[in-house]
């Protein structure tokens, strides 16, 4: 069961978000609030826009349309730094985004001396406690290249939690994973998600889905069609869209 | 002409023991060259290429209009133009400058097209995942993307470093007394072409074995790609 939903203020505010590229829409008019504590899954077909509203909440997209807040910073501000805003934002990528050129504690340690301005040997020392939070104790030396895709993955979750963050995305995070090691880069979220971490999470993993998220938003062409908790939407969705994506993912 | 004839001409001993210090001298000033230029080049080259990754559109136009015009132009008739038109202008540069000026320009430019091609072999998602971290665009390029991108142009960087090198004898046509201006100055006093070769052997000494490691890289780069 997820834990309770929390009931404190919000994380994540996202207010009539609309995306475009050239004349194709990828968002029209989004609304979400994300609250503290709250782990919230988006699901819905590829191209139905979720990782676009995923990356809009740190501006790795440009909304063209709308405002996004972040621990109560307007994101789409002109003013806003958004180097600052970005180290409360921890981001997981599909397809890792590891620096092939540094160790795995190399590529958690960048942020923390280039962003925190820690020294090295304080920095060295967060670097390896992320590494440890995932499970990775033994291969602080390792590169990229020497690790498998789910700990790969791994490192990329540790690189994004050593900052700290407010709040953490998962962009499918498992999308690019062989089947046996799906398991172990969720068994991480769950834990992440048990201490009590604020996510979202894009997937296509239905089942985690279910069971990690305190809600789930179910998007298609660009619009939420549908937001429950995972047993409403899951079991009882009320619109027929909904329906019909349910019924061609999910294996009874 | 006979075997005998070509050696007492081109292989002579005493020539070579007369011509000595001169092409020593020569082949310090042309060492000397070789530090100044090829290291100011690569600088300059990648700083170019950084400027205009980082520019907005009318610095890249600017940037390309520069890379382009110091490919397109042969770097001796540059070196002469320089040479001879700047004394006109009011500025006096010393033989040695004017010719590092020159050779550095000319060798931005190769080495920034390159590094810029560098640049853009490195993925979107690297740098997406600096940013997402917080890092800004210029920590991002200096420890994310740069160490990448001239990781992948090893190979045509080091083979425009020979080249560079090697265009550094082009200062012995504005009497930098340079190995090969040493060794023509050596053969009007000892009236054979002795220094002349002994200076083609002491070029070859040095750029043949730097050409073999250099196939030896390409050859590792391309087995580390499989």
């Amino acid at each position: 069961m997820p834990a309770s939903a929390a009931t404190g203020d919000a994380v994540v505010r996202i207010e009539g978000l609309s995306k475009t590229y050239g004349t194709t829409p990828a968002l029209h008019a989004v609304n979400l609030t994300v609250r503290r504590g709250e782990a919230v899954a988006i699901i819905g077909p590829s191209g139905s826009g979720k990782s676009t509203l995923l990356r809009c909440i740190n501006r790795l997209e440009e909304p063209t349309e709308g405002r996004v807040f972040v621990d109560g910073v307007d994101l789409t501000s002109r003013s806003v730094d958004i180097n600052k805003a970005r180290r409360e934002i921890g981001f997981v990528f599909q397809s890792f985004n590891l620096y092939p050129h540094l160790t795995a504690q190399g590529n958690v340690r960048l942020a923390l001396r280039l962003v925190l301005r820690l020294g090295r040997a304080e920095a060295t020392a967060r670097a390896r406690a992320a590494l440890d939070s995932v499970g990775l104790s033994d291969k602080y030396a390792s590169y990229p290249s020497q690790l498998s895709g789910g700990q790969q993955q791994r490192v990329g979750i540790a690189r994004a939690l050593a900052l700290d963050p407010k709040i953490m995305l998962f962009d499918e995070p498992t999308s690019a994973l062989d089947p046996e090691l799906v398991g172990e880069v969720l068994a991480v979220i769950a834990t992440m998600r048990a201490r009590g971490m604020t996510m979202v999470i894009v997937s296509h993993e239905m089942q985690f889905a279910r069971e990690v998220a305190d809600r789930v938003v179910f998007m298609n062409e660009g619009v939420i069609v549908e937001e429950n908790t995972p047993d409403e939407l899951f079991n009882r969705p009320v619109r027929q869209r909904t329906r019909d994506f349910l019924a061609r993912v999910v294996r009874h | 002409m006979g075997f005998d004839e070509f050696a007492r001409a081109f292989l002579n001993y005493d020539s070579l023991v007369a011509a000595a210090p001169l092409l020593m001298q020569g082949a310090l000033v042309s060492l000397l060259l070789i530090v100044s230029i090829v290291p100011a080049a690569l600088a300059l080259g990648i700083l170019v290429a950084v400027a205009y990754d980082l520019g907005g559109p009318l610095r890249r136009r600017a940037i390309i209009v520069y890379i382009d015009f110091l490919r397109a132009f042969p770097p001796l008739v540059l070196l002469i133009l320089i040479y001879s038109c700047l004394p006109f202008l009011g500025v006096r540069l010393s033989e040695f400058a004017t010719v590092v000026v020159a050779l550095v320009a000319n060798g931005s430019a190769f080495f920034g097209e390159i590094v810029r091609a560098g640049i853009e072999s490195v993925g979107r998602g690297q740098r997406e995942a600096a940013r997402s971290t917080g890092i800004g665009q210029v920590g991002t390029m200096v420890f994310v993307v740069l160490p990448q991108a001239l990781r992948n142009v090893v190979p045509p960087l080091a083979s425009n470093m020979v080249e560079l090198a090697k265009a550094t004898s082009f200062a012995a046509v504005v009497a930098m007394p340079d190995l090969l201006r040493n060794a023509r100055t050596a053969q009007d006093i000892v009236y054979n072409p002795t220094p002349l070769m002994a200076a083609a052997v002491i070029y070859l000494a040095v750029f043949w074995p730097a050409v073999r490691l250099l196939s030896r890289l390409e050859q590792r780069m391309v087995l580390a790609r499989r």
